[in-house]
C-alpha cells in the first residue's frame, strides 16, 4: 500500500531540531500550526512529518520563550486562527541555533566521510 | 490572561488545526466525513496533546493537582455510602488521637504562661545517693547567694488557711514566698504593687496579694486595695497587690504572703522549701545546672555535718510539674495511636473494594494515555480529599472529646487549665491526615497499578489474579486490624481487672454512711483553746439525732494530703538519765520551761545516734485522732484500748499503733506499755506510752501497702491539726447530717471555714485516675472492636461477592450448604487466629511498658489474654455468618450465568 510506504520513508525528527525547524519555517513570514506542518512537510519533500502531539507543546514553549508572538487571525473562510510570527529574539536564537546545525552537520560529515574532509584541507 | 481562556483558545486551535487539515484532504477529494474523521486521527488523541501543551504553561502540577481533586471529588459523590463510611471512619480515628494530644500538649508539652518560660527552673537538693527533696532555707540562701546563673531565684511553700474578712470565712490556699518570686516569673500586679523591702524583713508588716479571681470573687473586684483587709489564720494583713489573671503557681494559689516576716529554721536539715529559678540571659540550661552543682558541692564540702545536700538538681519547671502525669498520658497517645491505625486499616479495606470495582475506569484511563505516575497522583488527590475530610470532622470529634475529657479528667492531673483544641493542635491534626492521606493513597496506587490494563479491559472485570491478590491483601489487613484491637483490648481488659482489684482491696476501714468535714484552724487558737473548741465541736456532732459516732483526725486515709511520716525512736525511760528526763518532760509552747542552747546539745548528743540507730528507730506515719474516730471509721480494735477522754495533756502521753507497726517493731513482744520518742513530729519530747493496736488502714493510696501508722491523741497532742478532718458515721440522712453540723460549728466559732464531703467522693477521688485511664482504654478499645467488626464482615462480604463464581462451581458441583459455610467461616477464623496470635506477641510485649498502670494483675495475665482472644473470634465468626450465610444462598446457575 502506498500509503504505508511513504509513512517508511519518513524520518523522525531528531530530537532537538523541532524548534529550529519551527523557528526557519516562521522565518518567511507568519504561519499557523497547521501551516507550519504543511510548510514542514512539503519542503522536507514529504520526509519529515512533524506530530501535532510535539508541535503544540512546541510553540507554546516557544511563545514562552518568547522567541515567537501569537496573535489571532480572521483566516480567508472568516475564521479565527492562531498565527505565530518570529520575534528579533527568535531571530537571535534562530541564528545561534543555525551555527549549532551546522558544526553538527560539519562534525558528522567529518565522522562519516573522512575522505572528503582531508580533500577540503 | 486566565487559565479559562488560555485552555478555551488552545482548544479552539486544536479545532482549527483539524478544520484546515479536513478542508486540505476534501480538497483533494476525501467526503467530508472522511475528512473529518482522518484529520482526528491524524492529530492523534486530542485531549493529550491539549494536556501535554498546557504543561509547558507552568504551574501545571497544581493545575493537575486541582483537576485531579475535583475528579476524585466527583468518584466519591458517585459512591457517597464509601465516601460517608470512609470519612466517619477516619474521623473517628484522627478525634480520638488529636483529642488525647491536646491533653498531652497542653499538659506536658505547651510552654508555661509565663515570659520566657523555658528559664525557669525548679531545683532540688540531692543527697549522696542521688535522692532529691526539697531545700532548707539555710542551703537555700548559700544557694541563691554563691551562684553567678540565675538573674532570680526564690524559695516558697504553700497549703491552705482559714481566710475572712471579704465574704464568708473560707479555706484558701496561700503561698508563702521569698524575695524575688515574682521576678523569677516575670509577673506584675495589674493593681498595686509587690512587697517593698519593709514587708520582707522579719516581723514586717503583713501584706498580701491576690490572684485575679480571688479578688474578683472574694473581694468584689475593687480598686480601693487599701481598704481591703483580710483575716489570714487570724492575722490581719494587707492586700496590696493584684496578679494577672492565670498566674495561679503554685497549685492553684489565691493568696501571696512574704515568708520573709517569720524567722526561718536555721538547721540544714529543715527542708521542706521548693525552689524556682531563673535562668541567666544567654545561657543553657547545662550551664547553669553544671554551676548549680558546683555551688552546692561546694557548700556540702564547707557544712558536711548535718546536711543532706551533696549536690543539687535543676529541671525546666513545666517538667517538673508534670513529670508524674507523664508516662500515662503518653501510653494514652500511643493507644489512641493503635486506634488511628484500626480505623486506617478499615478505611484500606474499603479503598481495595473501591479500587477493585474501578479495575476498568482505570485501565480505560491508561489506555487513554494515563501514566502510572498520573493514576498514583489521582489517588493521592483522592485519599488527600477522604483525610482532610475526615481530619475536619475528626477535630469535631476532638472539641466535643476535650470537653468530656477535661470533664473526666483526675483533678491531680496538672495543667489542666491549659488543655484545649488550639493552633498547635489543629496542626497536629492536619499533619495526622496528610500523612494518612499518603499512606492510604500510595497503598491504592500500588494495589491498583499491579493489575494488567489490557487484560482487564478485554475480559471485563472480574476473577483475575488481580482480584485474587485483593482479596490476600484484604485478609492480611484484616489480621493486622484484630492483633491491634487485641492490643487494646487486653490493655483495656488489665486496666479494668485492676480497677476491680483495687475495688475488692479492704482498705481497713468502712465508708458507708460517713461523711466528713475538712476545718483549717488558726495558730491563735493552739493547744489549749484548741482542745477545748475540738471537744465543743465532737460533743455537738455526737448530739446530732441520727449520728452513730463522731471523730476527728489531722489526716484522712485516701485524703489528698497525704500523710507525714517521720523517724521515732525505741526508748525505755529507764535508759533515761534524770537530767534527760526532765529536758523531754515538757510540752511545746511551756513558757516555764524554755530550753537552753546546752540543753539542745545535750539532747542533739543523747537522741542522734539513737535516731540513727536501725535496731531501735523506725519509720512510721503520725497520725492525730480523736477518742471516736477508730469507731467512726469502723477500724477494729485488736489489741489494748482506744483513746479516752481522760487521755488529757497532763496525762501520760499515749499512742495507739497500727497493726503493720506493731508487727514490724516489735515481733516477738507485747507492744502495749512500750514507749516510743517520737517528739521530732509536733514538738513534744514526752514519750509515748502505747495502749492500743489497731488494723491497718490503706492511708495514702487503695495500691500501696498499709503502711505502719502511730496515732496519737488530739486532746492529748493538738499541735499538729491546724487542718482537721471530721468523720461522721449516721444512721440518717449524710445531706442533712452535713448540714446540721456544718450550722454547729459555725455557731461555735465563725472563723472556722468548713468544706463538706462525703467518703464517697473521698474514695471515688482517689480512683480518678485509674477511672480516667480504664475510661479512656474502654472507649478506644470498644471502637477498634467495633471498627474491627465492621472490618472483618467488609472483608469477608467482599470476598464472598467476588467468589460468587467460584462458590456457584462449588454449589452447582454439589457442595452443601454446610461445606459452603464452613469454607467461609473458616476463612474468617483462620484470619482472625493469625490476627490474635500476632496480636498477642505484640500486646505480651506492649503492655509491659503498663506496668505502673496496672494493679494486683500481671501485665502477662493469662485470664485477661484468653478472654480477650475468645471474644475476637467470636466476634469474627459473627461478623462472618452474614456474609457466609449469603454464600450459601448462591444460585449456581445465576452464577455462572453472570459471566
Amino acid at each position: 500500500m502506498a500509503k504505508q510506504d511513504r509513512y517508511r520513508n519518513r524520518i523522525e525528527i531528531l530530537q532537538g531540531t523541532l524548534d529550529l525547524l519551527i523557528l526557519e519555517t516562521l522565518r518567511w513570514g507568519p504561519q499557523h500550526g497547521y501551516g507550519i506542518t504543511q510548510a514542514i512537510r512539503i519542503n522536507s519533500g514529504d520526509v519529515l512529518d512533524v506530530e501535532t502531539g510535539s508541535l503544540y507543546p512546541a510553540l507554546h514553549r516557544l511563545e514562552k520563550q518568547r522567541w515567537i508572538s501569537s496573535v489571532w487571525k480572521i483566516s480567508e473562510n472568516n475564521q479565527r486562527v492562531k498565527t505565530y510570527r518570529l520575534t528579533a529574539r527568535g531571530r537571535k536564537q534562530l541564528a545561534s541555533e543555525r551555527s549549532r546545525w551546522d558544526r553538527l552537520l560539519q562534525a558528522m560529515a567529518g565522522i562519516l566521510e573522512p575522505g572528503a574532509k582531508e580533500n577540503e584541507a | 490572561m486566565s487559565r479559562n481562556k488560555r485552555d478555551q483558545e488552545l482548544k479552539e486551535e486544536l479545532e482549527g488545526h483539524i478544520r484546515m487539515a479536513a478542508r486540505d484532504r476534501m480538497d483533494r477529494g476525501e467526503t467530508p466525513a472522511d475528512a473529518e474523521a482522518n484529520a482526528r486521527r491524524e492529530l492523534g488523541n486530542a485531549g493529550l496533546v491539549a494536556e501535554v501543551t498546557r504543561e509547558t504553561w507552568g504551574l501545571a502540577g497544581l493545575y493537575r493537582f486541582i483537576r485531579d481533586v475535583r475528579y476524585g471529588a466527583r468518584v466519591l459523590r458517585r459512591n457517597p455510602v464509601f465516601a460517608f463510611v470512609a470519612v466517619l471512619t477516619l474521623a473517628l480515628g484522627i478525634g480520638a488521637t488529636t483529642a488525647i494530644f491536646s491533653v498531652v500538649y497542653g499538659v506536658l508539652l505547651r510552654p508555661l504562661p509565663y515570659d520566657k518560660p523555658e528559664q525557669i527552673v525548679s531545683l532540688r537538693e540531692m543527697d549522696a545517693k542521688g535522692n532529691q527533696f526539697s531545700f532548707s532555707d539555710a542551703n537555700f540562701a548559700d544557694v541563691r547567694a554563691q551562684n553567678r546563673s540565675f538573674q532570680a531565684m526564690a524559695e516558697y511553700r504553700y497549703g491552705v488557711e482559714p481566710v475572712s474578712g471579704g465574704a464568708e470565712a473560707k479555706r484558701v490556699s496561700v503561698a508563702y514566698v521569698s524575695r524575688d518570686y515574682f521576678k523569677v516569673f516575670a509577673v506584675h500586679p495589674i493593681i498595686g504593687r509587690v512587697f517593698s523591702n519593709d514587708e520582707e524583713t522579719p516581723n514586717g508588716p503583713p501584706a498580701a496579694l491576690v490572684s485575679y479571681s480571688f479578688w474578683q470573687d472574694y473581694l468584689g473586684g475593687s480598686n480601693e486595695l487599701s481598704s481591703l483587709k483580710l483575716l489570714v489564720a487570724k492575722q490581719a494583713v494587707t492586700v496590696i497587690g493584684v496578679l494577672p489573671t492565670g498566674f495561679h503557681f503554685p497549685q492553684d494559689t489565691q493568696l501571696w504572703l512574704s515568708s520573709e516576716t517569720s524567722t526561718k529554721p536555721t538547721s540544714r536539715t529543715a527542708g521542706g522549701w521548693r525552689v524556682v529559678g531563673r535562668i541567666r540571659d544567654g545561657l543553657t540550661l547545662q550551664q547553669a545546672s553544671a554551676e548549680l552543682s558546683g555551688v552546692a558541692q561546694r557548700i556540702h564540702r564547707q557544712f558536711p555535718e548535718d546536711n543532706y545536700m551533696a549536690n543539687a538538681v535543676a529541671m525546666p519547671l513545666r517538667e517538673a510539674l508534670t513529670d508524674k502525669a507523664r508516662p500515662a498520658l503518653l501510653i494514652l497517645l500511643e493507644i489512641s495511636g493503635l486506634l488511628l491505625l484500626v480505623a486506617c486499616a478499615n478505611v484500606m479495606n474499603l479503598l481495595l473494594a473501591q479500587a477493585t470495582a474501578r479495575e476498568s475506569e482505570l485501565a480505560v484511563r491508561s489506555a487513554l494515555g494515563a501514566s502510572h505516575g498520573r493514576l498514583v497522583r489521582q489517588f493521592l488527590a483522592e485519599s488527600l480529599i477522604l483525610c482532610l475530610a475526615g481530619g475536619l470532622a475528626g477535630i469535631a470529634i476532638a472539641y466535643a472529646g476535650v470537653h468530656l475529657l477535661l470533664s473526666l479528667a483526675p483533678q491531680n492531673l496538672p495543667r489542666l487549665e491549659d488543655v484545649g483544641v488550639n493552633l498547635p493542635v489543629l496542626l497536629f491534626a492536619f499533619v495526622v491526615s496528610l500523612a494518612l492521606a499518603a499512606a492510604l493513597g500510595i497503598f491504592t496506587a500500588l494495589r491498583a497499578g499491579s493489575g494488567d490494563v489490557q487484560a482487564t479491559i478485554t475480559q471485563g472485570s472480574t476473577r483475575l489474579s488481580g482480584a485474587h491478590k485483593n482479596r490476600r491483601t484484604g485478609q492480611a489487613i484484616m489480621a493486622a486490624q484484630v492483633a491491634v484491637t487485641l492490643v487494646l483490648l487486653v490493655g483495656a481488659g488489665l486496666l479494668g481487672r485492676s480497677f476491680l482489684r483495687v475495688l475488692s482491696v479492704d482498705p481497713g476501714f468502712r465508708t458507708e454512711q460517713v461523711v466528713t468535714l475538712d476545718l483549717a484552724f488558726s495558730d491563735d487558737n493552739a493547744n489549749g483553746a484548741r482542745v477545748a473548741l475540738i471537744r465543743q465541736i465532737l460533743d455537738r456532732l455526737h448530739a446530732i439525732p441520727g449520728v452513730v459516732e463522731a471523730g476527728a483526725t489531722s489526716d484522712l486515709p485516701l485524703g489528698t494530703g497525704g500523710y507525714s511520716d517521720g523517724t521515732f525512736a525505741l526508748v525505755n525511760p529507764r535508759q533515761l538519765s534524770p537530767q534527760m528526763l526532765r529536758l523531754i518532760d515538757r510540752g511545746p509552747g511551756d513558757p516555764n520551761r524554755e530550753l537552753s542552747k546546752d540543753d539542745y546539745k545535750a539532747l542533739d548528743d543523747f537522741f542522734t545516734p539513737l535516731f540513727a540507730d536501725k535496731a531501735h528507730s523506725g519509720q512510721a506515719n503520725y497520725v492525730v485522732a480523736s477518742p471516736g474516730y477508730f469507731r467512726a471509721l469502723d477500724i477494729p480494735l485488736k489489741r489494748g484500748r482506744f483513746f479516752t477522754e481522760t487521755d488529757t495533756a497532763d496525762a501520760t502521753p499515749v499512742a495507739v499503733v497500727s497493726e503493720a507497726l506493731a508487727r514490724q517493731t516489735w515481733p516477738d513482744r507485747d507492744p502495749l506499755g512500750q514507749t516510743v520518742e517520737y517528739g521530732n513530729m509536733d514538738g513534744d519530747l514526752r514519750l509515748l506510752t502505747v495502749v492500743g493496736v489497731v488494723g491497718d488502714v490503706r492511708g495514702t493510696s487503695l495500691e500501696q501497702p498499709p503502711t505502719p501508722i502511730i496515732y496519737v491523741n488530739c486532746l492529748q497532742r493538738p499541735q499538729k491539726t491546724g487542718e482537721l478532718s471530721l468523720v461522721i458515721r449516721t444512721a440518717g440522712d449524710p445531706n442533712s447530717t452535713l448540714t446540721t453540723a456544718r450550722r454547729a460549728i459555725r455557731e461555735l466559732d465563725p472563723s472556722v471555714p468548713v468544706t463538706t464531703n462525703t467518703f464517697t467522693r473521698v474514695f471515688s477521688a482517689s480512683l480518678a485516675t485509674r477511672r480516667f485511664n480504664l475510661l479512656l482504654v474502654g472507649v478506644f478499645a470498644g471502637t477498634a472492636l467495633l471498627l474491627a467488626i465492621a472490618g472483618i464482615y467488609g472483608v469477608l462480604a467482599y470476598s464472598v461477592a467476588r467468589r460468587t463464581r467460584e462458590l456457584g462451581v462449588r454449589i452447582a458441583l454439589g457442595a452443601n450448604s454446610s461445606n459452603v459455610l464452613g469454607l467461609v467461616l473458616r476463612q474468617a477464623v483462620i484470619t482472625a487466629a493469625v490476627g490474635v496470635i500476632a496480636g498477642g506477641v505484640a500486646a505480651y510485649a506492649l503492655t509491659r511498658f503498663m506496668q505502673s498502670m496496672v494493679f494486683g494483675v500481671s501485665t502477662s495475665d493469662p485470664l485477661t489474654y484468653s478472654a480477650v482472644a475468645g471474644l475476637l473470634l467470636l466476634v469474627a465468626l459473627l461478623a462472618a455468618y452474614i456474609p457466609a450465610r449469603r454464600a450459601t444462598r448462591i444460585d449456581p446457575m445465576i452464577a455462572l450465568r453472570a459471566e
